[in-house]
């Protein structure tokens, strides 16, 4: 056999090697940012960290499953409101974003009048700080003093108390955080479409298609794969989407629209007065890790339709 | 300007082979043109070439020096891509001028150490490139802005100014429009005339081969079939996939058989019968006539075969004929099928001959070829003058 | 002749629905935008600032709470507003500088090893960022850094990487490899290709990748909050934090809102001046590529 220059190992690491010193950095900047701290988080949720005798707080002893023992047995009912909640938060609110999205993105994307400063006008709340507008937001939906029940009000209908009844909550919430995201699905997928050849619609509509079957057999299919991959890291984002619940409910009324990553961070910083429970919120913060591997392998290995992206 | 040479050169890739064996030492100054159809590893080779992609074995030398470890920007070639993969964000001039500001040459002062080349002299060798293929009017505009005759050269430019060892241009005139592709064809053939540099020329379009190449080299699935002048090339084909990729009008092919008549052989296809001069064996072998070797005329000569004009195409200068030999007529009496229609195309002169006229069709001897099964060539045959 | 005339209505109705969409979405997008502007003009207790939005009054607008954010806010704005520059900043060049090597060594290099790195990056960056606070307090803590600029830039800097560095990899997917292999031709090393041919291609990705690193450290209360107790060290959202959580007793809405405004500026100003970059980074090459 001659020698097969380029089929060893050797080769391909000869060829390139720069890459792994390109991604060096990245590699330390995720491994001290991330991985360490993932692993730390891992090892208090197994610790008796802030939940053992009273001083505890820095010499907490390893107690192994036992804080997931515990809720799992005893708490099982708070575990599945929050993994449903969590669900219906960020399941609820990709669905808003790729219907809202779409929509303006699909009319946006014919030849009118005005376009650029309706793009550019659509687009300006994403570029508010996300946390200031959230603390006007919460203000805007108080029952007595909010504006959207003054505007209510203005047309004869009666205050509607927001935030304090769990199916106004999630609407408002909702809302809100549509307000928050829809401007970036909307430009993404404008973005998208707008690269699409025209002629295909062209062709198309010689063909006697209308607007919607173009819609079906060119938009759609073209779109495919900037849906899938915007629509599994926003929900993924959304999962764990902590500032909206944070701010405008947390988590209330009672547990109604609390999800696990809102959940957790009360019980680290000890909300509502409670003492500090870190052990506990890393439980928390782990349990919803957990899922969202599941989730994210699930998605991988079921639908190709990633490999565009990550190929 | 230097000589390229590949070694039993062979590139796999995952499953396939793209490039089998090649061995090919192309003289220093040549225009050599590697001619395939796609898919048949001409691209990878001048890949291999430019150190784009390394091959699985074998060797490459760039004049006499071994440059199978040398990373593309060592090898001083310059290539000219079929997309022409100008710089979008460059305007022409800088285009051109991007290999020279990277380069760095001897000072005259200490020839071991290394200068950029100064402005000046970036500025001179842009704008006298530029001005031998005539874009120095557009050099401050954007590749977008450029039409695609303009970005082709542009494209050249850029390999011009590098004084490389040799030109790699993969299939630059293909994105052509017809029109500006022939005079483009013209032009490289006379910048490569006044330029004197090593040209490899990959396409694969053997009319483009047939006018620019000094050798043409073609490739089917990754194997050298044939090296040599365009001449040799069409006149002596070393099998029938190269007899039959080049030349226009293709090659008529005949498949039939040998058979043994009287002291001699005979080529049989029905209704054809031609004996045959030379060595041969009985068996089966297809005969190939160029059209333009195939002679038609009015008048029956007793070596002729008989025919009748099925269809004309009239290209102004000259006619392609296509005819339906008929044969001998059978025996009379003999209740032998009527023999199945055998198509011919020939060149004739323009206007000679109309659909449905009858013809004589005879092949010039000399020129005629033979291909055995494999479609190898069996040189020691060719057609005997006359019919007995 | 009959089908024409109901074509061109239908056109027309069509039309018309389009842009009544558009101003409804607007109107959507802006009302909360007005509604902080408007009451960032006026100084009037809670309960009127409905009525007044509503119906501005042109005689009751005062930039009174502009006055006082701008000139007599302790630690003062300016100051706040350079802490924040000074994290977001770095944070944003290095994020920036990260994503642009991960998303090329990603794109242009099949090494060994390419798709493990890509799901264990995208695996670690699923981690819910919130929690990671208190594993960093106790981190940074040890290594003498908590209340330095260090501190602070060092976690902001990996808070978009792993997003940006698969927007510019999958951006540079779809940049033709003919025009690198040109560059290599032409004589350069892959390094110099990247920064000479490939990052100025890259500018639109890069510049939304930008835009991202920026916004996240520049709004950030979590961490901030835990890490920084030193006032000259106080960033914008604390300083906005401690406004709204009523220092002074009472909520003051047109303090809070103007201050809103005026920390909104900066990234406003940068999304309309980079506006045709961040959308063209945003077509995330799915059709191109």
């Amino acid at each position: 056999m001659a020698d097969l220059r380029d089929q060893t190992l050797a080769f391909r690491l000869r060829r390139e090697w720069p890459a792994y010193v390109y991604l060096l950095p990245v590699t330390i900047v995720l491994l001290f940012l991330n991985a360490y701290p993932i692993a730390y988080t891992i090892y208090i949720s197994m610790t008796d960290f802030g939940t053992g005798p009273k001083g505890s707080l820095l010499h907490y002893h390893y107690v192994g499953l036992a804080n997931y023992d515990y809720v799992i047995s005893h708490q099982s009912s708070t575990i599945l409101q929050l993994v449903g909640n969590s669900f219906f938060w960020a399941g609820g609110c990709i669905a808003l974003f790729l219907l809202v999205g779409l929509g303006l993105a699909c009319v946006l994307n014919q030849p009118l009048r005005g376009k650029t400063i309706y793009r550019t006008l659509i687009l300006l709340p994403w570029a508010f700080p996300a946390f200031i507008t959230l603390l006007v937001w919460a203000g805007m939906w108080d029952y007595e003093y909010g504006i959207i029940n003054g505007v209510l009000n203005a047309i004869g209908i009666h205050s509607v108390d927001w935030l304090l009844s769990p199916d106004n909550a999630w609407a408002a919430l909702f809302i809100t955080n549509v307000w928050l995201s829809f401007p970036f699905y909307t430009v993404v997928f404008l973005a998208t479409m707008q690269a699409i050849p025209k002629d295909l619609y062209e062709a198309a509509s010689i063909d006697g298609a209308g607007a919607l079957s173009q819609f079906r057999r060119i938009t759609l299919p073209y779109l495919r794969p900037t849906i899938v991959f915007v629509g599994l890291m926003g929900f993924l984002f959304t999962f764990n989407n902590f500032y909206p619940i944070y701010l405008l409910t947390n988590g209330g009324p009672g547990l109604s629209t609390q999800i696990f990553i809102t959940q957790s961070y009360s019980d680290a910083f000890g909300a509502h007065g409670a003492a500090p429970l870190y052990s506990t919120a890393a439980m928390y913060s782990v349990l919803d890790f957990l899922i969202i591997i599941v989730l994210t392998v699930v998605v991988i290995w079921g639908a190709d339709l990633t490999r565009n992206w990550l190929r | 300007m230097t000589g390229v040479t590949l070694q039993n050169v062979t590139k796999r890739f995952k499953t396939e082979t793209a490039v089998d064996d090649v061995s090919l030492a192309i003289v220093d100054g040549e225009f050599v043109v590697i001619l395939g159809a796609s898919g048949s590893g001409k691209s990878t080779i001048l890949r291999i070439i430019a150190g784009l992609e390394v091959q699985t074995s074998g060797h490459v030398y760039i004049g006499d020096m071994l440059v199978d470890d040398y990373e593309p920007r060592d090898r001083n070639l310059a290539m000219v891509f079929q997309s022409y993969a100008l710089y979008p964000h460059l305007n022409a001039y800088d285009n051109i001028a991007f290999g020279l500001r990277v380069r760095r040459v001897p000072r005259a002062d200490h020839p071991r150490k290394l200068r950029h080349l100064t402005k000046r002299e970036v500025d001179a060798k842009v704008r006298s490139a530029a001005q031998m293929l005539g874009i120095g009017e557009m050099l401050r505009k954007r590749p977008a802005e450029l039409s695609g005759g303009q970005r082709q050269r542009v494209a050249l430019a850029r390999a011009m100014v590098r004084d490389p060892e040799a030109f790699l241009l993969d299939e630059p005139l293909s994105n052509l429009d017809a029109k500006i592709r022939s005079s483009a064809r013209i032009e490289l053939k006379r910048l490569h005339a006044r330029l004197r540099q090593t040209f490899i020329f990959v396409t694969h379009d053997q009319s483009e081969a047939m006018t620019l190449g000094d050798r043409l080299a073609i490739l089917n699935h990754g194997r050298l079939l044939q090296c040599d002048t365009p001449e040799r090339v069409l006149s002596h084909p070393a099998n029938q996939y190269v007899a039959s990729f080049v030349g226009s009008p293709e090659m008529v092919f005949l498949e039939g058989n040998v058979q043994p008549a009287g002291a001699g052989y005979t080529f049989v296809k029905d209704p054809v019968r031609i004996p045959i001069r030379g060595a041969a064996r009985p068996g089966p072998v297809t005969l190939g006539v160029r059209p333009w070797d195939v002679r038609v005329e009015k008048e029956g000569s007793p070596t002729a075969l008989p025919s009748r004009v099925t269809g004309v195409e009239r290209l102004g200068s000259s006619d392609h004929l296509f005819l339906e030999l008929a044969g001998p007529a059978p025996a009379s009496g003999a209740a032998a099928p009527a023999p199945p229609a055998l198509s011919v195309r020939a060149v004739t002169r323009a206007y000679d001959f109309n659909v449905g006229d009858r013809a004589f069709v005879t092949f010039d001897p000399d020129r005629a070829l033979f291909f055995d099964a494999e479609g190898a060539r069996l040189e020691s045959m060719s057609l005997a003058t006359r019919l007995p | 002749m009959r089908v024409r005339p109901r074509r061109r209505w239908v056109r027309l109705a069509k039309r018309v629905a389009s842009h009544l969409v558009l101003i409804l979405a607007c109107a959507f997008a802006l009302f909360p935008i007005y509604f902080i502007v408007v009451t960032s003009l006026s100084t009037l207790p809670i309960a009127a600032i409905t009525a007044h939005v509503l119906v501005p009054n042109p005689h009751s607008l005062t930039a009174a709470s502009y006055n006082t954010i701008l000139y007599h806010l302790s630690p003062s704005f300016l100051a706040l507003m350079t802490n924040s520059l000074i994290f977001a900043g770095s944070a944003a060049a290095t994020g920036l500088a990260l994503a642009a090597f991960t998303g090329f060594a990603l794109s242009k290099f099949n090494f060994p090893g390419r798709r493990t790195f890509v799901y264990f990056i995208l695996l670690i960056s699923l981690f819910p960022g919130v929690l990671l606070v208190i594993p960093y307090y106790f981190m940074f803590n040890s290594l003498g850094l908590i209340d330095t600029y260090l501190g602070l830039i060092i976690p902001y800097s990996a808070g978009a990487v792993v997003f940006s560095g698969i927007l510019v990899k999958n951006y540079m997917d779809s940049i033709p490899d003919d025009i690198e292999e040109a560059a290599l031709v032409d004589g350069l090393s892959r390094t110099q290709a990247f920064f000479r041919v490939l990052i100025p291609l890259c500018y639109p990705v890069l510049g939304l990748a930008a835009f991202l690193a920026f916004l996240g450290p520049y709004t950030d209360f979590a961490l901030a909050h835990l890490f920084i107790t030193t006032t000259n060290l106080e960033t914008l959202a604390l300083g906005i934090y401690s406004i709204n959580s009523g220092d002074q007793g009472t909520q003051n809405y047109g303090l809070v809102t103007a201050f809103a405004v005026v920390m909104s500026l900066p990234i406003v100003a940068f999304y309309l001046a980079f506006q045709r970059y961040i959308i063209g980074g945003l077509t995330l090459g799915a059709v191109r590529g």
